[in-house]
């Protein structure tokens, strides 16, 4: 940082404080709070009376939980997809959409080799794809001119692992390499076509969740496969993105610092100290606030240190670490900002 | 005399064909199933089980482990007919009602029956009531819970309290385990053991039954 400027920073709005953080621009008064994956939790749930399953099936509920990220706590940002199974009903398998208690969860793996990926010609006009697509019109519409709009679609990784089989799909790393070749090339035009969609429906940057985390896989094992699909997919991406990988990934953020990404969604768990060092300004780092130890089990006080901590790192924009557990309270959501209003 | 070490290290490898091979020459030789399993399968597994603990070995490998061990299994089972699979206690376990993360719960019951428990898998979003009646039903010497979610952690504190009312409690020796549970929160809903990990679910699991 320089040592010395001339007066006041500008207090930029939401949407470009959070999209400087993002594209590694200037830095405003404060860092943006952001949320890449879900904030909706029950207390948030019964504040706006929307709930599940509904606001994972309806484009308005949907939109009107999400915009409450903004409004209730006053993230920078708004993300309207609270669950990872979107793309999945949207390609065969059989989704229990759960309820406010309960996130989504596909009960069926109907794929049983490369042969058998079929994406639906109108695979945007899909009931789970498109509510999404829908949402994230109407809330570039209500607060395009304020507040940054995520959108998020599963990477092909991700989608294997709902498609397939989480198990079934992880031997063949070892038993068939290219048949996870296979897998990959089948499902990377899914992800590009829905980010492409979200962009176009007005979506500032997209989220894509993607976990190859090291609790599943070896670094090896993540530039082996993931990394030159993750090229060329980001090469057909128009838009900045955003990838997610919870879970324990500091072995691999060098490599996912050269993969194109403009920003990495982090946990807690990888010391945000050194994974500002692995990632060595190649990419933007995202979240770091420990959704059990601190959101959910610690007090404002506990998230006000983990922030704090992550702002003094170097990490470019502070949030939840993944989509927060659903009792969590929002004293300490609210916790997240009043760090980040304390400015730099 | 077989050699039952190159039987734990085709495992070790997750070669399948290998690990028949040897596990069929062996038996051929006229070796005692019952030693070949304890001494080459169990051994194998239990490498696995400390390298995956270690972070030297991941899921794929395991994954290819327990599908050579099921093999050998296989190859073993009519010379078994007689005896069964031998045995050191008998576990129920899975993954508690509104989760669906079952991977490190199928983790644990493959390094728990590939070091010769009998494991009774009960699968994913497991009700409350039906671990107690498996528990019952198998006169398991073990449960094991796991839970994934903060929201569905409080389910295994629920299980142990129906054991209680159910009379089960002294007879069974519960577990847990779970990326967000820890040992204060086990001793806090009164599971006899917690193990961070599948490889180390092996040690404790044996502690708590003696073996
Ligand atoms: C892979 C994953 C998924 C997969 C699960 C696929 C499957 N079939 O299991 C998918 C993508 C489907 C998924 C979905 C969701 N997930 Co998820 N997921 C993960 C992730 C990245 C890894 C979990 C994993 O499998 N690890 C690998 C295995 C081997 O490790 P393990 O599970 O910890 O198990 C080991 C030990 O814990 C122990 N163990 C486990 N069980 C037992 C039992 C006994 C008896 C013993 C002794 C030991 C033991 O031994 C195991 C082997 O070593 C974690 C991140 C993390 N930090 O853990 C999040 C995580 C668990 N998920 C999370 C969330 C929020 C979700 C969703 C709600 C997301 C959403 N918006 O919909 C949904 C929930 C769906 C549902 N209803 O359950 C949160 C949970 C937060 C919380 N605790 O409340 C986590 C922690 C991420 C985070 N940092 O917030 N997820
Ligand atoms: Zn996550």
């Amino acid at each position: 940082m320089n040592a010395k400027t001339n007066g006041e920073k500008p207090d930029l709005t939401p949407r470009r404080r959070f999209l400087a953080n993002l594209m590694g621009g200037r830095k405003g008064k404060r860092i943006s709070a952001s949320n890449p994956t879900s904030v909706a939790c029950v207390e948030l749930i019964e504040k706006v009376g929307v709930h599940f399953p509904e606001a994972h099936t309806d484009a308005r509920a949907m939109a009107e939980l999400a915009a409450a990220g903004y409004e209730v706590l006053g993230f920078d940002t708004i993300m309207p997809e609270f669950s990872v199974q979107q793309e999945a009903a949207a390609l065969g398998c059989e989704v229990n959409w759960g309820n406010d208690n309960m996130m989504p969860e596909t009960m069926t793996h109907p794929v049983k080799s490369p042969g058998d990926v079929v994406i639906p010609d109108n695979l945007l006009e899909k009931p789970s794809i498109k509510v999404v697509l829908d949402a994230i019109s109407l809330l570039r519409h209500e607060y395009g001119d304020r507040v940054a709009i995520l959108g998020k679609v599963m990477g092909p990784w991700t989608i294997c692992y709902h498609t397939v089989g989480v198990e079934d799909f992880l031997i063949l790393v070892r038993l068939d390499p290219d048949q996870v070749r296979a897998y990959l090339e089948a499902y990377m035009p899914v992800t590009i076509a829905i980010a492409n969609a979200q962009l176009r429906a007005g979506a500032d940057a997209v989220v894509l969740p993607d976990h190859a985390t090291g609790a599943m896989v070896s670094a090896g094992t993540y530039a082996e496969f993931l990394v030159p699909v993750h090229h060329r997919m980001l090469a057909q991406i128009g838009g900045p993105t955003i990838l997610h990988i919870c879970g324990k990934c500091l072995d691999r953020i060098p490599d996912i610092a050269t993969e194109g990404y403009d920003g990495y969604h982090f946990e807690w768990q990888n010391d945000p100290k050194k994974a500002v060092e692995a990632a060595g300004g190649q990419v933007s780092l995202l979240g770091g606030i420990s959704n059990i130890e601190a959101l959910l089990q610690g007090t404002p006080d506990d998230v006000h240190r983990q922030a704090r901590y992550n702002i003094e790192a170097g990490v470019d924009s502070i949030g939840p670490e993944c989509a927060i557990s659903l009792q969590t309270p929002l004293e300490n959501l609210k916790a997240i900002i009043a760090a980040a209003e304390e400015g730099y | 005399m077989a050699d039952f070490s190159l039987i734990a290290q085709a495992l070790d490898q997750g070669d399948r064909d290998k690990t028949v091979a040897l596990t069929e020459a062996a038996l051929g030789s006229g070796a005692n199933p019952q030693e070949i399993i304890a001494q080459g399968l169990q051994a194998g597994m239990a490498a696995v089980g400390e390298k995956f603990s270690s972070g030297e070995y991941f899921l794929p490998d395991m994954l290819m482990a327990a599908r050579a061990m099921k093999a050998a299994l296989e190859v073993l089972a009519p010379a078994l007919e007689q005896t069964g699979i031998p045995t050191i206690g008998k576990v129920v376990i899975g993954t508690v009602e509104g989760d669906m993360h079952d991977i490190g719960k199928n983790v644990v019951a493959t390094f728990l029956s590939g070091n010769g428990f009998e494991v009774f898998d009960l699968g994913l979003n497991v009700p409350a009531q039906k671990f107690i009646d498996e528990v019952k039903e198998k006169k398991a010497d073990i449960l094991g819970m796991s839970a994934l979610l903060t929201t569905t952690m409080p389910v295994m504190g629920r299980v142990i309290k129906g054991l209680e009312e159910a009379g089960l409690r002294s007879s069974v020796k519960v577990v847990v385990g779970g990326a967000p549970v820890t040992q204060d929160y086990a001793n806090y809903i009164g599971a006899d053991g917690y193990a961070h990990d599948g490889g180390r679910a092996v040690p404790v699991c044996r502690e708590l039954i003696g073996k």
